[in-house]
């Protein structure tokens, strides 16, 4: 997942990610890449549209 | 290895009530906080009501106070305006906008009074049980380490992870997430700054736009919408609110908040062996409103005397704490339940209906404003408003 610059690290995207494969810091953000079924929800729900799949 | 009996993680103002009624009832308490800073940055429109406030027991001061609130605006799509102040109508006491960076602060130091020690630029990273405790792996400047407790509170707020860690299902789904985006903005026309605004419609698809004064002509200026609903950002839809609302078209941001509000209302199961979650990481936020200071307190007062009872008794278990959820779904889960009715029924609503509702409401004489009243209202300009909602009345 590419987390682009102006992430907040506000952690709406930890919170509806129904694998729990992030981990919100409080200036970074950590995703467990192995077990993530790329469902796009964090990528949806962020408010200023920070993450983006990495091809 | 440090141990305590009550670890609480997170020190937003459900965290802080809990671990103070955990210490005021005899607890051993330790609270920890990732950030370097408790309550900054916000993630909130500061708005608290006093009724909720005098229940909790919490002082109002000047310290955190930024002004007092007597009014509502409601506006319409189309731009009616629905006025309900203390001139028109009888309100109950209305509330404050609050400075959250000072209030919580304040409500953590109130936690450190009742005796709770707290860590700041602490993050919890994971738990495993181990012969009737929790052990809880931390991290502090780098330095990882490990916290055994008797009871973990999870007041994580809406990024929650520790009640999955635990075995809750507290992951929350994309509908009843509210997505939302705010400036602080300086230069704004409003016109009575006494009264928060409410913006409802297209302009926030699933949730409400708002303007909170915070002084004569500062006040929080943000929207929340549910992002399914939509296929722009919260960002997106402020930017476009903010340049095209008269109150605030010429006024200027001097800072941006972002953050998730969990709107569907409290999570089925909110404790198990050795934890209980609390706060927006237990879903009690109003699914109308999407206010959770208030309700979030609540809820840590009730968690932090039963954690303290259940320890002094030596009955952590899962039954023991049967009694938690029954409290929180009696204290605050059954009113929700009516709020959550409410908030599908505006959804349900074109800015067409809307608009109607303003012009019928602004047409009829009210005294006092009861939920009957409301009701005939609504009814006349949408009937459905009698099947969605009249079981509420
Ligand atoms: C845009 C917006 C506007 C809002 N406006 C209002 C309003 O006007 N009025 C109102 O009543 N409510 C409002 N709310 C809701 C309100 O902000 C929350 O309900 C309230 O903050 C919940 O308190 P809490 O203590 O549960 O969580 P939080 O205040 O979120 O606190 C949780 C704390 O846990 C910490 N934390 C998280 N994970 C860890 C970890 N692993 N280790 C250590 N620490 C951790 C976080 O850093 C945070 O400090 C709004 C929400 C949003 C998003
Ligand atoms: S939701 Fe967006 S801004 Fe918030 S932490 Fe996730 S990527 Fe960053
Ligand atoms: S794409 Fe889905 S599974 Fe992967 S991190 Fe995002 S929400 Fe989680």
């Amino acid at each position: 997942m590419i987390v682009k610059e102006w992430c907040m690290y506000c952690g709406e995207c930890a919170g509806v990610c129904p694998r729990g494969l992030i981990e919100a810091r409080e200036i970074n953000l950590v995703f467990d890449e192995e077990n993530c079924k790329d469902c796009q929800i964090c990528i949806n729900c962020c408010p200023v549209r920070a993450l983006e799949k990495e091809e | 290895m440090i141990e305590t009996d009550v670890l609480v993680i997170g020190a937003g103002p459900a965290g802080s009530s809990a671990a103070k009624h955990a210490a005021l009832n005899g607890a051993k308490v330790l609270m920890i906080e990732k950030k370097s800073e408790i309550g900054a940055p916000k993630r909130c429109a500061e708005g608290v009501s006093k009724d909720g406030l005098i229940q909790l027991g919490v002082e109002p001061s000047s310290r955190w106070i930024t002004s007092e609130i007597d009014g509502v605006r409601l506006v319409s799509p189309g731009g009616t305006d629905v006025w309900l102040t203390r001139d028109t109508v009888k309100l109950p006491e209305m509330g404050y906008v609050v400075e959250r960076k000072v209030f919580d602060k304040f409500m953590a130091m109130d936690a450190a009074r009742a005796g709770a020690d707290i860590m700041v630029k602490t993050l919890a990273r994971g738990l495993e049980r181990k012969g009737g405790h929790i052990i809880v792996k931390a991290e502090c400047m780098g330095e990882e380490f490990e916290i055994k407790a008797k009871v973990i509170i999870g007041a994580d707020g809406p990024e929650s992870r520790v009640g999955r860690w635990g075995g809750l299902k507290t992951t929350v789904k994309p509908k009843d997430m509210e997505s939302g985006a705010q400036f602080e903005m300086v230069g704004v026309e409003m016109e009575n700054p006494n009264a928060l605004e409410f913006y409802f419609g297209s302009v926030a698809p699933g949730g409400y736009a708002w303007v909170f004064p915070k002084g004569k002509d500062i006040a929080n200026v943000g929207l929340a919408v549910i992002s399914t609903l939509t296929e722009k950002s919260a960002y997106e839809h402020l930017v476009e609110f903010a340049k095209n609302c008269p109150t605030t078209k010429n006024a200027t941001a001097v800072e941006l908040n972002i953050g998730g509000d969990p709107v569907g209302g409290i999570l089925k199961k909110i404790s198990t062996d050795n934890l209980l979650v609390v706060g927006d990481a237990a879903g009690m936020v109003n699914p109308l409103t999407g206010g959770g200071i208030i309700s979030g307190m609540q809820g840590g007062v009730i968690a932090g005397e039963i954690a303290a009872a259940a320890i002094k008794e030596g009955d952590v278990s899962e039954e023991r704490f049967a009694e938690y959820d029954e409290r929180c779904q009696k204290e605050l889960g059954s009113s929700f339940n009516k709020y959550m009715k409410a908030r599908n029924y505006l959804e349900s609503l074109s800015d067409d209906e809307l608009d109607s509702i303003a012009k019928t409401f602004n047409e009829s004489e009210f005294e006092r404003i009861s939920t009957t009243e409301l009701l005939k209202v609504l009814v006349n300009v949408s009937p459905k408003a009698l099947l969605k909602l009249g079981k509420l009345f």
